[in-house]
């Protein structure tokens, strides 16, 4: 509570919960950084034997390895470069246009939503196996894709109603087309947050794994793909911990960067909070 | 150099069949200030918006300088605008600001360096170029708002209640510097307010609107002493606005009477309260003093009269009175309204 | 408006603009269409209009009283809804607490818990998995500190159903609290300040001034929870038993490697209907808080 005394007292509730929390989500992970930085650690030594990077050059010099790392860049590149061609200018239209059916268009998107996620991937994964899109690039792409619209699609709309109508129409005021002005003007304001929607969309389709592993494995291997294999098929513990510390890197830039928008209230409000 | 003309244009909006500007005419003299006035939704924006070209009139014709501009998009037309919440883009600095418009007219960028730093000098702000929107104060970007609006010369600058966002102090020095600038550059000038100090203080006449209509067009002096309809009278100051009746030329109204010479019916009868004379009157006392105020330089006597009808005063020894004393009261310039125009005035 | 409008009748100007905005959103629209809302409408049919061997198709429920009367799915879709309930009780029990105090603290403290809180968003669950096993797997952390300090080795959650739910409730805490979080923001200050005036104590506040004011937020926690954990895959595929399985696990094998997809889908479309309620509830309060 936030009380009136003159002298804190000292928050011993925070402190609790901040001991808690950091012996339940930090170590966990701190013990998988060690690993990767380990040649040997046998049980039951509590630090271990021989610290080391041996295993970096033997993960790294597995061809499976690089072959995912591409696949995933690839496809998240691929269904984040489209995910923003479809879904900017219909964020556009949504926030500035008027068209019939625009309330209902734009909660369509939350149909995905109201159901559990693998359900509905069984489902899609059904009409995929007519296609013949089971096992190949493009169905693991169209089932990001679909994976991306909620966000690549909400955000940018909030950002575009954020952007001041009056700073539009004073660039029109001195002189600029339409387009010049959402070249100009918009596109700019609204810049910072769509750049956290397209970093989002990339981070989520580069560690999407259900939907990779539904219809794409085993022909397309993406990273998680790749990891799911190791944790367990391998023996080797040290391929694995490797693998998370470099698949945590983009996430760890998105962290950098996503702060910001993840901290604020409109976020949760977007999850119905 | 440039006359605005509007006529007959009204605005429909679509939703709604309320006529937001209804068959609204005027002319603005080349180099005049012309303000509009109204409480708001009046129509006075929307106005100010069609001739910026934000709006599309649904009937009427504006023209500048005898060429027709109705249908002409905003970045086509010789206006600049002034927006209330100023409406700077903030992911520009102050020299980004001014400079756009100039760059879409492709001017060249060492002429364009020379006018934005003049227009800078102009309104105060030399030096501020390099500044960023956000580093500044409400009224600097207001400032510069204006300045982005005259870097590029319009033949019409319009004003949307530009200082509506700043406080009192700030406001009235704004006031006076636009007003310098205005008539230094000799600018056509159409100017939204709700306060009417602002158009008292700034214009060459003011347009009072009332439901998209003008109610009066006249000089500010004017328009503060012979208002025409008895809305312009309650709009403008203080205005004791009494409902009574006419009967053999004396006007009354529960127990106050006064000759009035004008046919007998229904009246409205508007006094100023500087221009309404108390006396202390133990009998035959025609209303009741209610509250007394001392503002130091004068007093305002609030009164009622025997309906409860209130009524004010201004009077210059407000120690004179207090509360609960009989009064007598002598107006020194009346008007009377009937069917919203005015019939008498003495 | 641009120079072509001059001259066309104003009061059509929104009609003129309609293609356009249509146009814009259709790709993703169709896409919605095509891959969410006719998938979710195809599998009800397919499961419910089925070939009959003499060629035609006929309505039937034989898959799914086949699924029902079947001891294994059965037992399969026991373990979802065990899993299910105890993530949400575990989840409200930890996440509460977290909000509460994060709503009324302003210390420093608060912050670094606040970060940390939010923090496994940023974790994707396959690491969580691997760190997860590390941790309390056979010879993992905990059996090292014990080991060291003499006590003897746990009996590990790994590959029993207590796995996925301590890997689920890791990987949902940060929308949980964002979500209480955000639902707490809407008790002002006034209203709690008020109420220890006329002497409500700590306990009395929180249960008559501020849970009836976020029960809204709790209930879309619980069924974003819910949706997420029903049909959860990685964690139970990666961390749970083998038999009995979650829907998640089971859904996949029985599609991928039993090669039943009929089967599947009729399994995709029971999850459907346990989630049903809330699902809509879900998309109600998100839709309330979004109009465009």
């Amino acid at each position: 509570m936030t009380s009136v005394t003159i002298r804190r007292p000292t928050d011993w509730t925070g402190i609790i919960f901040a001991v808690v929390l950091t012996l339940v989500i930090v170590l966990p992970l701190v013990v998988v950084g060690t690993w990767a930085f380990t040649n040997v650690w046998r049980f039951p030594a509590l630090i271990p034997q021989e610290f080391g990077l041996r295993f970096w050059n033997q993960t790294l010099a597995r061809a499976d390895v690089w072959s995912s790392i591409t696949m995933s860049l690839t496809l998240a590149t691929t269904v984040t470069f489209l995910s923003a061609l479809v879904c900017l200018p219909a964020a556009y239209a949504f926030a500035r246009l008027d068209f019939p059916g625009r309330n209902i268009l734009f909660f369509s998107f939350l149909a995905g939503h109201a159901f559990p996620k693998f359900g509905l991937l069984v489902a899609i994964a059904g009409i995929f196996l007519q296609l013949n899109l089971i096992g190949t690039f493009w169905g693991v792409v169209l089932i990001q894709l679909v994976g991306t619209l909620l966000f690549m699609i909400w955000i940018p709309v909030a950002a575009f109603q954020s952007v001041d109508r009056r700073m539009e129409e004073a660039a029109r005021d001195v002189g600029a087309s339409p387009m010049r002005v959402f070249w100009s003007i918009t596109l700019p304001q609204a810049g910072p947050t769509i750049a956290a929607a397209i970093l989002l969309s990339f981070v989520g389709t580069f560690y999407e794994t259900e939907g990779a592993w539904l219809i794409g494995a085993p022909q397309v291997r993406t990273l998680p793909v790749l990891m799911i294999s190791f944790i367990n098929n391998q023996p080797v513990i040290q391929y694995g911990a490797v693998l998370s510390v470099l698949l945590w890197v983009p996430s760890f830039i998105a962290l950098l960067f996503a702060r910001r928008v993840v901290n604020s209230g409109s976020f949760a409000r977007g999850f119905g909070g | 150099m440039s006359v605005l003309k509007i006529k007959d244009v009204s605005k429909i909006f679509p939703n709604g069949n309320v006529r937001a500007v209804d068959s609204f005419s005027l002319e603005v003299a080349d180099g005049e200030l012309v303000c509009l006035l109204g409480p708001s939704g009046s129509g006075k924006s929307t106005l100010l918006r069609m001739v910026g070209g934000f709006e599309r009139p649904t009937s009427g014709e504006m023209t500048i300088d005898g060429e027709d501009i109705t249908h002409v998009p905003p970045e086509k037309r010789p206006t600049g605008m002034v927006f209330q919440s100023h409406a700077l883009w903030t992911h520009m600095n102050v020299f980004k600001n001014l400079a756009f418009g100039l760059k879409l007219r492709k001017v060249a960028p060492d002429e364009i360096k020379r006018r934005v730093e003049a227009v800078l000098d102009l309104v105060g702000l030399a030096g501020y170029g390099t500044r960023h929107v956000a580093q500044l104060s409400g009224g600097q970007q207001q400032r510069v708002a204006l300045a982005r609006s005259l870097v590029l010369e319009p033949k019409i600058l319009l004003l949307d209640e530009p200082f509506a966002s700043l406080d009192q102090h700030l406001r009235e020095r704004l006031r006076e510097e636009v007003r310098d600038i205005q008539q230094r550059l000799k600018i056509t000038t159409l100017f939204v307010t709700h306060g009417q100090d602002e158009a008292l203080s700034m214009a060459d006449r003011i347009v009072v609107m009332r439901d998209g209509k003008t109610e009066q067009i006249d000089r500010p002096d004017v328009v503060y002493r012979e208002p025409q309809t008895p809305f312009v009278a309650g709009f403008i100051g203080t205005m004791n606005l009494i409902e009574g009746n006419v009967a053999n030329g004396i006007f009354s109204k529960a127990g106050y009477s006064t000759p009035l010479p004008v046919s007998d019916g229904p009246a409205i009868l508007a006094v100023r309260p500087e221009a309404l004379d108390l006396a202390v009157a133990s009998e035959g006392s025609q209303g009741k003093v209610h509250r007394v105020t001392d503002y130091g330089t004068h007093g305002l006597v609030d009164l009622e009269l025997n309906d409860a009808t209130r009524v004010k005063a201004m009077v210059s020894h407000p120690d004179l009175f207090r509360a609960g004393q009989g009064v007598t009261l002598a107006p020194r310039a009346i008007a009377a309204y009937r069917d919203g125009v005015v019939i008498h005035r003495a | 408006m641009t120079a072509i409008d001059a001259g066309q009748p104003v009061l059509a100007a929104p009609e003129r603009r309609r293609p356009i905005g249509l146009l814009l959103v259709a790709v993703p629209v169709l896409l919605v269409i095509w891959l969410i809302i006719w998938p979710i409408i195809s599998a009800v049919i397919q499961t419910v209009w089925v070939k009959t061997p003499e060629g035609g198709n006929s309505f039937s429920v034989e898959t799914y009283r086949f699924f029902f009367s079947d001891g294994y799915s059965l037992s399969n879709l026991s373990i979802t809804l065990w899993t299910t309930g105890v993530c949400a009780i575990l989840l409200l029990v930890v996440c509460l607490p977290i909000a509460l105090y994060l709503r009324f603290s302003d210390s420093k403290v608060a912050a670094y818990v606040q970060g940390l809180a939010i923090f496994p968003m940023f974790v994707p669950s396959i690491i969580l998995s691997f760190a997860f096993i590390r941790v309390l797997g056979p010879n993992g952390t905990v059996d090292l500190v014990f080991n060291a300090v003499g006590l003897p080795k746990i009996r590990s959650p790994y590959l029993t159903p207590w796995g996925p739910v301590i890997g689920l409730v890791w990987d949902n805490i940060p929308l949980t609290v964002l979500i209480l979080l955000s639902g707490l923001g809407n008790v002002s200050n006034q209203a709690i300040e008020a109420a220890r005036d006329v002497g409500a104590g700590k306990l009395a506040l929180l249960w008559h001034i501020i849970l009836p004011r976020i029960s809204n937020s709790v209930l879309v926690a619980i069924s974003f929870a819910v949706l997420g954990i029903f049909s959860a895959f990685t964690l139970p595929y990666v961390l749970g038993p083998a038999a009995p399985e979650m829907m998640g696990p089971f859904m996949q094998r029985t599609f991928r490697e039993l090669f039943e997809p009929q089967t599947a889908i009729t399994q995709a479309v029971i999850t459907f209907g346990f989630c049903i309620v809330f699902g809509l509830f879900y998309v109600r309060s998100v839709a309330r808080n979004q109009a465009p």
